[in-house]
């Protein structure tokens, strides 16, 4: 799992069927300082995370086909919860 | 899935069986600056497969490791990238 910070979003009509209806998250992957740790990542989210959120991301593959219900889904990445406060290397106190 | 700009495409003189007739795409990965500056891709390039009929100059969503074999089941391809959607919009919220 990976935390992660909620850049923007992207839209697509030409997608995999079961990407339909799913809102793609654009988010930044960071490190306990809170620096970006890579490229940013597209994600599903059915939880209504927004721009500024920091998240808790799966690679869980088959957990993002159960979320999405289609055994032949390319999906990957989706967001698992809203970090309320995190406590690492970043924080202030 | 991190997002690529095709910037171009692979044929194959010899394949695997189970690749014949895919179309394969050579696809360049944004890291957050380049869409901040909206520059074209600088990340390291991968091969793609492509169902959706992606060009060069698309931004795609490319899916990668076990899951980008998925939409073919049941068939088993040796395929570890795949994209899954053409971007028609990128939003980026300013100072997130």
């Amino acid at each position: 799992m990976q935390l992660g910070k909620v850049i923007g979003h992207a839209t697509s009509t030409s997608k995999h069927k079961s990407l339909d209806r799913w809102r793609l998250l654009l988010v930044q992957p960071i490190d306990a300082m809170r620096r970006a740790d890579g490229e940013p990542l597209l994600v599903l989210d059915s939880l209504g995370a927004r721009a500024g959120d920091t998240v808790l991301l799966t690679s869980d593959g088959n957990g993002a086909r159960e979320l999405v219900a289609a055994e032949n889904s390319p999906s990957r990445w989706f967001v698992q919860g809203i970090a309320d406060e995190v406590f690492d290397r970043g924080s202030r106190n | 899935m991190r997002i690529c700009e095709i910037i171009g495409n692979v044929t194959l003189a010899r394949v695997h069986p189970a690749l014949a007739g895919l179309r394969l795409l050579v696809a360049a990965p944004f890291n957050a600056a380049d869409l901040q500056a909206g520059r074209p891709a600088s990340g390291e390039e991968l091969v793609v497969a492509d169902e959706l009929g992606a060009g060069v100059g698309s931004r795609v969503g490319a899916s990668e490791g076990r899951e980008a074999a998925m939409p073919f089941r049941p068939e088993r391809k040796p395929v570890d990238a795949y994209c899954a959607c053409i971007l028609d919009h990128v939003q980026l919220t300013p100072n997130p």
